[in-house]
């Protein structure tokens, strides 16, 4: 009886978690064109709702709406399996990240989070890691030369970044002391107490590697318009070409950025100045603030080759996170 | 032979490459336009009124009694009451037309022996605005207007006629024919974005 309960209440949990994760990156579509609007200096969505407040919803029927079309000579079982590859690994990373300590509702205790494994940075590691394979996926099976190229270079993008984004992570974790990522943002308390102050290195790389793992501009090189057309999606159509942006620019940066509030800016730790709510608050805003920094990245620099993008990878970021592992060891054991 | 001039790239300094100098100059420019005000016109609800010398669709100016000296001389040979075309069908326009095929134009002369222009077709399908036929008129009659929502889903309403041109030249010459000839509708404006023009004092 008492396992039928904890699975009802994970499954409502998770339900609210991806309905939740939806509505918010539809909306990131808004916030993201919005923000590119200005910054070029034009508004952006206006006429769909105040201010363009009901374009994703506007958006989100056109593109369900939309004729599906599966080209003959790809492959089907993989073209089907790609689109959720890229999708689903990415949205379960929300699994593992929590949005705030437990709050007790009506005598019953609910914990803003799905799980809280002790290896929890890992799983998301993993997850990551796997959001690869719809890429890869993608390209080989639209059996066409533009996707191909789009995903391979994804892939050795990816490749690379993954390699020094594990490594950068290592640093927060060896002064929290623990891969869960609620006790990692116990271990950081005040506002000097948040792993930025005592790891830049890492947090720079870590920058860099959300940058090339969600495909945001500088590393923009599996989509690269000017090049290949769309990139690897460039077969796709509707829906299923849909949930490639939607996985890669909005929810995968949005979880990411999370990851870095976890490890880098305290988590939902700060002043109570909203009362019960203050930590949500405070761990969405810092959210945001990260997100919209990869945003103002994202609009403002032009495209790496590639080859510079997988050389700043291996030749740059990983030795400075091993410097970083380096330096955080030693001051680790002088400090005792 | 020619020459190739090699340039070097600009060199950063450490400190530079460190912080991420570039990059942060980059994000300030983008910083900075996020802080000001569109420039964009919400094009169907707002509409800009074009320069007097834009380029749209083409209109013919009719006698009245503002005539250049030139149709003066060729009245006497024409057909041509107060408030009709002043087209004296000279297929200037025609001649200068990098398109000669898109003007269709036919006069007759009547059993007084004055001439009188019958047709004056253009087909705007083929037209690219270049302005030539207005350069071209002796008679300052062909002109181009500010109208430029010309669009339709239909062929026969791309082609413009003498009647309809001569109503939108009697408009266009109401509304604007005795505003100055300047590019820029408020000079202010051109000053505040690109300075002042400085000329050289004598």
């Amino acid at each position: 009886m008492e396992l039928l309960a904890v699975i009802i209440g994970i499954g409502i949990k998770s339900i609210i978690f991806i309905i939740g994760m939806f509505l918010l990156a539809a909306y990131l579509t808004l916030v993201e064109r919005k923000f590119a609007g200005h910054v070029q200096q034009r508004p952006g969505p206006l006429h769909v709702g105040f201010h363009g407040l009901l374009q994703p919803i506007a958006d989100a029927l056109k593109v369900l709406t939309k004729e599906d079309i599966v080209p003959n000579f790809v492959d089907k079982y993989l073209f089907y399996l790609a689109s959720l590859m890229a999708f689903v690994p990415a949205i379960m990373i929300l699994a593992v990240i929590p949005f705030g300590e437990p709050i007790t509702i009506f005598g019953y205790e609910v914990k803003p989070y799905i799980s809280d494994v002790n290896v929890g940075l890992i799983l998301a590691l993993a997850f990551g890691s796997i959001s690869i394979y719809g890429v890869i996926f993608a390209g080989w099976a639209s059996n066409s030369k533009y996707p191909m190229i789009g995903g391979l270079r994804k892939a050795a993008v990816l490749i690379g970044y993954e390699v020094a984004l594990g490594f950068a992570l290592v640093g927060p974790i060896m002064l929290a002391g623990t891969f869960s990522l609620r006790e990692i943002v116990e271990a950081q308390q005040g506002f000097f107490g948040a792993f930025i102050w005592y790891q830049p290195l890492a947090f720079v790389v870590f920058l860099f590697s959300i940058l090339a793992e969600t495909g945001r501009t500088p590393f923009d090189v599996q989509e690269a318009e000017a090049e290949l057309v769309a990139g690897y999606n460039t077969e796709y159509s509707g829906m299923k070409f849909g949930l490639f942006p939607l996985a890669e620019w909005y929810i995968a940066t949005f979880v990411l950025s999370a990851m870095a509030v976890i490890l880098f800016f305290g988590g939902w730790n700060g002043p109570h100045i909203f009362g019960a709510v203050s930590p949500y608050i405070w761990f969405m805003l810092k959210l945001f603030l990260v997100f919209m920094f990869l945003l103002w990245v994202h609009w403002t620099l032009p495209r790496y080759r590639v080859d510079q993008i997988t050389e700043i990878a291996w030749k740059v970021m990983l030795p400075l996170t091993f410097l970083n592992i380096f330096i955080t060891a030693g001051i680790i054991i002088i400090k005792g | 032979m020619v020459k190739v001039k090699y340039l070097e790239r600009p060199k950063l300094s450490n400190i530079e490459r460190v912080f991420f100098a570039d990059f942060l100059s980059g994000l300030k420019v983008t910083f900075k336009n996020l802080l000001r005000k569109t420039i964009t016109t919400k094009y169907p609800y707002e509409k800009l009124t074009p320069p007097k010398r834009f380029r749209g669709t083409h209109a013919h100016r009719v006698k009245d009694g503002k005539e250049p000296p030139s149709f003066v001389v060729l009245e006497k040979f024409m057909e041509i009451h107060e408030g009709e075309s002043r087209c004296v069908a000279c297929y200037m326009c025609q001649q200068a037309c990098p398109m000669p095929s898109l003007f269709k134009i036919e006069a007759q002369q009547l059993p007084n022996g004055k001439k009188r222009v019958t047709r004056f077709d253009m087909n705007l399908l083929n037209c690219l605005y270049c302005g030539l036929c207005v350069d071209a008129c002796p008679v300052d009659c062909i002109i181009m207007t500010d109208e430029f929502e010309n669009a339709s889903d239909n062929r026969a309403s791309c082609v413009i006629h003498m009647n309809d041109m001569c109503e939108r030249g009697i408009s266009f010459d109401k509304r604007r024919y005795n505003e100055p000839d300047r590019i820029w509708i408020d000079d202010k404006a051109r000053e505040k974005l690109w300075g002042q023009i400085r000329w050289t004092y004598t």
